[in-house]
């Protein structure tokens, strides 16, 4: 199912936890709302069930409007946070719940639930836990329940708020390959909401990134992480060093080193700030060709697949340098000894 | 999120559940209460006055506040020493004294007032022991006091209990580290943290006790003007038909509890504070 | 310098000395405490027991069939079976809207639902008089329409739905509080009507509060004694309760029959701390299956 979200806006009180949010969900896509805590997020997601009502805007679900529908009628499966299992019911019970409480008429018969329940069993492999409770299963194997149990009513949509937060690392990673996988499977519409941009850039089709209420960025994970549209978006996916320049006629210089000055600053701006992921940027032990600044080494970390090198500018700023195991043995920097940095790629924001 | 818990609730039946609890609590307990203030209109403001200052009233004050002050002050202290003792100590029969804190509050009133009667009564258990040496307790205000001590006994006990027990023993390590001895870890560090659930209990206890009717009446004789309370004053009224002065020592009742109140929920709020401050 | 054996010496007696106090000190509070138990709590309840004895197990049974008594009990249990109800209705009632909803003036609504506790017995029953009563607000109607409240069972009922009226709800609301509405939203999610939601999910996550709330709310329905004794006129037979029926054989000299009677109040007393202590220890036990660490994780 398709959803157009539509200049959305929502206040608690004084404070604005949405400002006119606009955004197109695909059909069978899985979407990630990805930001820090109190953007807003979890707020969108519960205005989509229809647990929480917009201020104004409109939604609507393949075309039709769904703004004012209650959350039982928009037959919509929501994941909560902290599982909301039905903490006295088994797992079975848990799953079923969803087609017993159909209206007689619609309700399928013992045989059809006790069926699609199993169905769904298999489907989060959960075929042994069936007659446990909740009290008795892992936070990864409850989270699997509390999707079953979304899944059994056949919502035209799914919603999962922070779905794997409450997990530790190792479970987390394995279950959102799972969820991946199982989208691949069922292609059901589905949005999550997440703070981790790790889970976002892995798991989703496109990644939603939110500030302050605010859209932020929409776009594929390899567009928001490698082309950041602002100045935020740089911060929160992954590290970013920042340098600050002068606008010097067409150059910027940044601490002694004239870079051309990029299409995005304006002509009378006097300073701009500059990012380049760690990455992007290149030691050398001697002066190169290319345009360079002097640092020095402060710090070697060369556990994991990348050497991370933290140096003091000539000018006395921090900054990071990630470089891979060979080029770093090829280098053999020692600490304390001064070298060439080279940005190979920048972006450059106004101030 | 502390800003989403003042959502709108998509929960149903808001309208109906606080619109039936509205009702039925003016019914039972506001319309009551409020009838009571208004038939004190039909006496004139002396006639009010001088009906709960008369001699007799003021000596049912007096008792009644007093003996309950002087219990909710004995609460405290033994409250304390029991909390402490069953929350720190491990000693047989411990599972019993703690749930047996709770009597007073299962306990029927007027079971109680009957058997502390018949304990310190000149041929009760205690009484026989006490009468030689020219010690009455059962028809005094020492009784009063007493029966007023085990009616108020769990308030302290269970207010003081929950904060004991939620001291972090790193607390009293850290001071014991700074060497302080025991007893000034106590006195500086274990105490200010109790203190508020003290005060609490010592509130709950006394509110408790200035309005007890039924244990007290068994054991107080009830002469006017020395073992009179004031809650019996008022059914002496009403059974001589003088419904106005029962009604006016009822509204001097009512004030006085629902100052404590008052006071109670503000110190229960100043202790709750500082509970988590700490 | 101080030897490892010295310094560990030392380590221990600190190490002791922050955990309690000196032996001696330690037994003083503790035959306090227990001192002070025994004379306030478990003497009066003996001597209840022993008098009711005192004068044969035949006294004690003939005490307990004599009709008044039975009248007696027999009110006492009409009483409790409709107060409790009524305000075990209420109590689920007012805690849905208190706790499941956000409006203004909520803690005001808290302290008036708890206000019948602060009230003096005797003016619980008071208020009911001037009401009700003869000379009350209705008197005269409900004596022109002969309906007696007053000195007759609806007033002793009432006065008992007064003072047993915040047991149930203060015992739901935090409850009701602590488990947040995340359950219900789900049900909602999943097609679930309003009704649904509450029988299916609401109410048997309050089944163990419900039921300590209902404990105490009818050890002190059956066990009223101030606010009863004001409305109830004591006519034997007809509108004694337990309680009152206790004050008329003690204050007629009757010891043991007084305390036979009592002591099947007292007795109550014992079931109602027995019943709270095994739904304590059922919540505590509940409480902490859920926060204990979970199974071992496993993945497929």
């Amino acid at each position: 199912m398709k959803i157009e979200i539509q200049n959305l806006t929502k206040k608690f009180g004084a404070f604005a936890a949405l400002k006119s949010i606009s955004l197109d969900v695909a059909s069978g896509e899985l979407l990630a709302l990805l930001g820090p805590s109190g953007c807003g997020k979890t707020t969108l997601l519960r205005i989509l069930a229809g647990l929480e009502f917009a201020d104004s805007g409109a939604i609507r679900f393949d075309g039709d409007d769904a703004t004012s529908q209650s959350v039982r009628a928009r037959k919509v499966g929501f994941v909560f946070q902290h599982y909301a299992l039905f903490r006295h019911m088994t797992v079975f019970e848990n799953i079923a719940f969803g087609l017993r409480v159909r209206p007689r008429k619609l309700r399928p018969s013992r045989q059809a639930i006790h069926d699609k329940v199993q169905e769904l069993l298999n489907l989060v492999k959960l075929e042994e836990m069936a007659a446990r409770y909740p009290t008795q299963l892992s936070g990864g194997q409850r989270q699997r329940v509390a999707l079953a149990r979304a899944l059994a009513v056949e919502p035209r949509v799914l919603l999962l708020d922070e779905p794997f937060g409450a997990l530790d690392a190792k479970v987390r990673q394995e279950l959102r390959r799972w969820l991946r996988r199982l989208h691949d499977e069922i292609h059901i519409t589905s949005v999550f909401v997440t703070h981790d941009q790790e889970e976002a850039l892995e798991v989703a089709d496109r990644v939603v990134v939110m500030n302050a209420g605010r859209i932020e960025q929409i776009g594929t994970s390899d567009a928001v992480y490698n082309q950041p549209a602002t100045p935020f978006v740089y911060h929160f996916l992954g590290q970013v060093n920042l340098f600050h320049g002068r606008v010097e006629g067409d150059k910027l210089n940044v601490g002694g080193m004239l870079i051309d000055k990029p299409d995005g600053v304006q002509d009378e701006a006097e300073t701009a700030t500059i990012y380049v992921r760690p990455h992007m940027l290149e030691i050398d032990p001697r002066p190169n060709q290319h345009q360079h600044f002097r640092a020095t080494i402060k710090h070697i970390n060369a556990a994991g697949p990348q050497v991370k090198v933290e140096l003091i500018t000539a000018w006395g700023a921090p900054i990071q340098v990630d470089l891979s195991q060979e080029r770093f043995r090829v280098l053999a920097l020692k600490k304390e000894t001064e070298v060439f940095v080279s940005p190979r790629e920048i972006r450059v924001f106004a101030e | 999120m502390a800003l989403l818990l003042k959502k709108r609730s998509v929960l149903p039946g808001f309208g109906l559940t606080l619109g039936f609890t509205l009702l039925y609590l003016s019914l039972i307990v506001l319309i009551p209460l409020a009838g009571t203030f208004l038939k004190t209109a039909s006496l004139s403001w002396t006639q009010f006055w001088e009906t709960i200052t008369a001699p007799r009233a003021l000596a049912s004050y007096r008792l009644s506040f007093g003996a309950s002050f002087i219990a909710a002050l004995l609460n405290s202290i033994f409250g304390l020493v029991v909390a402490w003792v069953l929350v720190r100590y491990q000693f047989p029969g411990k599972r019993l004294i703690d749930a047996m804190v709770d009597l007073p509050f299962a306990l029927p009133t007027a079971v109680a007032g009957i058997a502390f009667t018949a304990v310190y009564s000149s041929q009760g258990w205690i009484g026989k022991l006490l009468e030689p040496l020219g010690l009455q307790v059962a028809f005094t205000p020492l009784g009063i006091t007493l029966v007023l001590t085990f009616i108020g006994l769990p308030f302290v006990v269970r207010t003081v209990q929950p904060v004991l027990e939620d001291i972090e023993p790193e607390l009293e390590e850290a001071a014991a580290t700074l060497g302080a001895p025991r007893w000034r870890t106590f006195r500086r560090v274990i105490f200010p943290t109790i203190w508020p659930a003290l005060v609490t209990g010592f509130a709950m206890a006394f509110a408790r006790a200035v309005g007890e009717y039924g244990s007290v009446i068994f054991i107080a004789g009830n002469m006017p003007m020395r073992t009179e309370i004031t809650p019996l004053l008022i059914i002496t009224k009403l059974e001589q038909y003088d419904y106005a002065g029962a009604t006016a020592l009822a509204v001097v009742m009512l004030v006085v509890s629902f100052a404590l109140l008052l006071l109670i929920n503000l110190l229960q709020e100043w202790s709750s504070r500082f509970h988590k401050v700490n | 310098m101080l030897n490892q054996a010295t310094v560990q010496r030392r380590g221990r007696a600190i190490a002791a000395q922050v955990k309690t106090e000196p032996a001696a000190v330690r037994w003083l509070l503790i035959a306090a405490a227990l001192g002070f138990m025994a004379l306030f709590v478990l003497l009066p309840l003996a001597v209840v027991f022993v008098s009711a004895f005192e004068k044969g197990m035949g006294v004690y049974l003939a005490s307990i069939r004599e009709p008044d008594a039975l009248a007696a009990i027999q009110l006492t249990l009409l009483t409790a079976a409709l107060a409790v109800p009524l305000n075990l209705i209420f109590g689920v009632i007012a805690a849905w809207a208190i706790a499941k909803f956000e409006f203004k003036g909520k803690n005001v609504l808290i302290t008036l639902i708890d206000l019948p506790f602060s009230v003096s017995p005797v003016v619980s029953g008071l208020i009911y008089v001037l009401i009700f009563g003869l000379h009350g607000w209705f008197g005269s109607w409900l004596n022109e329409h002969d309906i007696k409240i007053i000195f007759a069972v609806p007033g002793i009922v009432l006065a008992t739905i007064f003072v047993t009226f915040p047991f149930v709800a203060r015992e739901l609301i935090p409850l009701m509080q602590a488990q947040g509405n995340e359950e219900e939203e789900a049900a909602l999610s999943l097609g679930a009507s309003g009704w649904q939601t509450f029988i299916r999910v609401t109410l048997p996550n309050l089944k163990w509060g419900l039921l300590y709330g209902v404990i105490l709310c009818n050890a002190r329905a059956m066990g009223e004694f101030g606010a009863v004794s004001v409305v109830s006129g004591h006519i034997r037979g007809l509108t004694n309760t337990m309680t009152l029926h206790v004050e008329i054989l003690y204050n007629e000299y009757n010891s043991a029959a007084a305390f036979a009677v009592a002591s099947l109040l007292a007795l109550l007393a014992l079931v109602t701390l027995v019943a709270k202590s095994v739904v304590e220890w059922k919540t505590k036990q509940k409480s902490h299956v859920e926060s204990s660490p979970s199974v071992q994780e496993e993945i497929a």
